[in-house]
């Protein structure tokens, strides 16, 4: 019995000799952790200053990617509508963020740098299709509240 | 030349402009190399290689040139390989990586010019980023010897084009794409469709007629997206634009996706059910022989292997047959090879103008033309030479081929065979004699057939005996383009098995005609039989890619798996194996044959065995069929009908009009099919050189656009065969009235 006791004394001791050491965690969502500026997290595509994407499809964003996360289809521009900067454009641009591995290597590939890895890191969803990101949300840089 | 000698031990000089089919030029300079007691570079594709010459490759020299030529070639080439088709798979980007410098020099401004316009409805051209080798214009002009794309301009300011206004009509011009080193000859319909590493590329055969080019299909998310010549050897790779493409027509609107009983669609399992209970009432009740099966020669071997097992062993021995769309047979024995071909001294065009019905045929004959002096002669009921291919010619009234073969063969050689084909027709004309003696030439002899006219295989046997020892091939250019895989596995090719079948059918003594591909009142020469035959038959059922004209009289249909969409084999018109694997995927509910077989025997209660385990190269020679000796005896030729006033009918088959239905290839698909004289037109009333007219024999009629061409002799109408909607099969007879209408019924 005496045993026993002393046993859970020497336990607490280390437990509450902790509660004065300054806290690992963050009381997540009220309090969030301070990012490197160059974190890699969530992918957006850049748009340029007259709304042209920068994205021309080519597709080396999908070919240098390790986990085949990346799937791109491209098309010509029909007439004068163009959409990206040049006659080319993704029509389908598709992330799959449980497969991404977060390595930046699409963003390093880009000939054109529309593909950035933004710092924005809060992926998670009831589903896990919606985890697959389209081009209109890559379009729209998720921002960090 | 010292690029080939080598590549022939294994090292890579780079080239642009040189071809081994096209010969030396020397216009991009890429590759220079350094040999020894010559005082400069030079380069290796216009230096004849020599016993003893000491050729550097990789010497400091060798790469100081090439890097420096590359400077060259890049100083107004666009930076836009992100968006170029080309992109992955290009000669300019591997090469720069390989041997060029990594900075450029040159920081003047680069000069624009027209990118990525269309030279015709599937080739764009990017002046940019072309690097001037001359490739597609020496390939079209010299080559094939339609000079459509040129060279304009001078110096720096040198572009390729075509003719303002005028697009690029040539059936080659597709291959321009595959010889374009760079990125400045772009395929239309693959135009930003996909990159070299997000594709499925495998080898395979073009399925759109029976030479069977060696290809390379382009698959991407299950769907085919382009298809590319592949060499191999003895073979250059070209495609013509019909096959070419024609890829897509898996995914054509019109395809047959799902299954059908009773016009009701159900599912495939489900149809396979009810047709093998079917199947096995019927042999209960009346034997196998009341069940047979028609094959229609397109699909692979392994699904004819299957269908004859089928028939065999699971019906207890039921009949099959193969639906060709001409009447005569060829004695196998005398089926010759591409590379007898370019080894013969005189080839014979019997009927059929390879440019049409074999287009890439004609590009081997003329380069044999080119390179050796092949000489070529014509036999038909129009005229067969064209401006690109130069020869004699004999146009003999229609009908009369036969006639004319034999008397010419009879006229010349003293041989048995030869008298006895050229019984009771009258002796050769001067003109005759002369055929006959540049077919009895000493040396190797190629006929070309399209196999219309049933008396030409005895004539042509008589000829290859008369022949002696000299070689005689026949290379068959009519279709379907699989027809001898039935061959292959034992299945009756000939014309009377069928036709008997068919009476059989339209008889009312066959309970159950199962067509495998197989389109009877299309492609059947006696076209109201077929039809006749799919009436009374009780039960029709169709397994095939297309529905068949008369898909209301079918009792169930099962959608089987087309061209690459499975691994499969496919004999060409030689005799050849060849494999082709898969780059997409069957849509809706179309499986392969053997599957729907397989899954029709079960429900019949005799499942096939071991089916699998069969090897199509089993027994061959040289990946080809190894064919029987020539035996049999040769039977009088019958003479040609009598001469009748008035218009009459002849026709042939052509590529360009009978491949599948392909939304790209429609592009520029003719919609006049028949030809005429353009003076007959004109007295028609036709004066602007085509329209629709109506033809007619007896009581039969049906209408159909027709356009001028000069190589149709006076007072004959040519159609082609085997198109929906253009029912010759059934007029009956060569004697037609012709008369201009208003408008002509869709076709």
């Amino acid at each position: 019995m005496l045993e026993a006791l002393k046993g859970i004394a020497s336990g607490m001791k280390t437990t509450l000799s902790m509660l004065k050491e300054p806290r690992d965690t963050y009381p997540y969502p009220e309090k969030r952790r301070e990012l490197a500026p160059r974190y890699r997290g969530k992918h957006m595509l850049a748009v340029d200053e007259d709304g042209h994407e920068l994205c021309v499809g080519c597709g080396l964003c999908e070919a240098v990617c390790p986990a085949h996360a990346i799937r791109v289809v491209a098309a010509g521009a029909e007439g004068d509508r163009t959409v990206s900067w040049t006659e080319r454009y993704a029509v389908d641009y598709e992330v799959d963020l449980i497969r991404c591995i977060f390595c930046g290597m699409c963003e390093e590939a880009c000939p054109t740098n529309a593909v950035r890895l933004t710092p924005f890191n809060e992926l998670a969803a009831y589903d896990r299709r919606d985890m697959i990101a389209k081009k209109d949300e890559l379009l729209a840089p998720p921002v960090r509240r | 030349m010292v690029v080939d000698a080598a590549a022939t031990v294994g090292i890579d000089i780079p080239v642009y402009c040189y071809h081994q089919a096209l010969g030396p030029l020397g216009a991009c300079r890429i590759c220079l190399v350094e040999i020894e007691k010559m005082p400069k570079l030079m380069t290796a594709c216009t230096t004849a290689a020599t016993d003893g010459m000491v050729v550097h490759t990789q010497s400091q020299a060798a790469e100081k040139g090439r890097r420096g030529i590359l400077e060259f070639l890049l100083i107004n080439h666009p930076l836009d390989c992100p968006i170029c088709d080309k992109g992955g798979e290009c000669f300019l980007q591997d090469y720069v990586f390989q041997y060029g410098a990594g900075q450029a020099r040159f920081e003047e401004a680069k000069i624009q010019r027209h990118k990525e316009y269309p030279v015709s409805p599937y080739i764009l051209v990017d002046q940019e980023r072309c690097v001037l080798c001359q490739r597609c214009v020496r390939f079209m002009g010299e080559y094939v010897g339609e000079e459509e794309l040129l060279m304009d301009g001078r110096g720096v300011h040198t572009v390729i084009t075509n003719v303002p206004g005028i697009p690029l009509t040539s059936p080659f011009s597709g291959n321009v794409i595959d010889l374009c080193p760079v990125g400045a000859l772009l395929s239309e319909p693959y135009h930003y469709r996909a990159r070299p590493w997000n594709i499925e590329r495998e080898d395979t055969y073009c399925s759109q007629c029976p030479v069977g080019c060696s290809s390379s299909v382009t698959g991407r998310d299950g769907q085919v997206v382009r298809l590319e010549g592949r060499p191999t050897p003895g073979q250059w790779g070209w495609l013509c634009d019909h096959g070419r493409f024609t890829y897509d027509f898996g995914a054509h609107p019109t395809r047959l996706t799902e299954a059908r009983l009773d016009g009701e669609p159900v599912t495939v399992g489900r149809a396979a059910q009810v047709l093998g209970q079917r199947l096995a009432a019927v042999v209960r009740e009346h034997g196998p022989d009341a069940v047979a099966v028609l094959t229609g020669g397109s699909h692979t071997v392994e699904d004819h292997y299957a269908l004859r097992r089928f028939a065999d062993e699971v019906l207890g021995g039921s009949r099959a047959g193969l639906v060709k769309p001409v009447e005569a047979d060829l004695p196998l024995a005398l089926l010759g090879t591409f590379a007898e071909l370019d080894q013969s001294d005189t080839v014979l065009l019997l009927g059929t103008d390879p440019y049409e019905s074999a287009p890439v045929v004609h590009l081997a004959l003329r380069e044999n033309v080119r390179r050796r002096g092949l000489v070529v002669k014509a036999l038909g009921d129009r005229h067969l030479l064209r401006d690109t291919l130069a020869g004699e010619e004999w146009v003999v009234e229609p009908g009369g081929m036969a006639a004319a073969l034999a008397a010419a063969t009879a006229g010349v050689s003293e041989h048995p065979d030869a008298r006895l084909a050229a019984e009771g027709l009258a002796p050769a004309d001067e003109s005759l004699v002369r055929l006959g003696q540049a077919l009895m030439e000493p040396g190797a002899l190629t006929v070309l057939w399209d196999g219309r006219e049933q008396d030409l295989a005895p004539a042509l046997v008589a000829l290859a005996r008369a022949r002696g020892e000299h070689p005689t091939r026949v290379l068959p250019t009519f279709g379907p383009r699989n027809w001898l895989a039935a061959a292959r596995v034992g299945i009756p090719t000939d014309y009377e098995t069928s036709r008997r079948i068919l009476m059989d059918a339209a008889d009312g003594r066959i309970q159950v005609l199962l067509l495998w591909g197989a389109d009877p009142v299309r492609d059947f020469p006696d076209g109201d039989l077929a039809a006749r035959a799919l009436e009374r038959c009780p039960e029709v059922y169709f397994g095939g890619v297309f529905p068949p004209d008369g898909a209301e009289l079918l009792a169930g249909v099962l959608p089987t798996a087309a061209w690459a969409e499975e691994a499969g084999t496919y004999v060409n018109m030689e005799g050849r194996l060849q494999t082709g694997r898969g780059a997409a995927s069957a849509p809706g509910q179309a499986r392969p044959t053997r599957n729907i077989l397989q899954a029709v025997a079960r429900a019949y209660g005799t499942p096939l065995r071991k089916l699998d385990e069969w090897d199509p190269y089993e027994g061959t020679v040289d990946d080809r069929l190894v064919l029987p000796p020539l035996e049999g005896s040769v039977r009088p030729v019958s003479p040609p009908p009598a001469a009748e006033s008035g218009f009459r009918l002849i026709s042939g088959l052509e590529v360009a009009l009978t491949h599948d239905p392909s939304e790209v290839a429609a592009r520029t698909k003719e919609d006049r099919p028949a030809r005429m004289h353009p003076a007959d037109l004109a007295d028609l009333g036709l004066l602007t050189g085509s329209g629709p007219v109506e033809l007619s024999s007896g009581d039969r009629s049906f209408r159909v656009g027709v356009r001028g061409d000069p190589r149709i002799p006076r007072g004959r109408v040519f159609v082609p065969r085997g198109l929906r909607g253009v029912p010759i099969n059934r007029l009956g007879g060569i004697a037609v009235a012709v008369r201009a209408v208003e408008e002509v019924a869709s076709r």
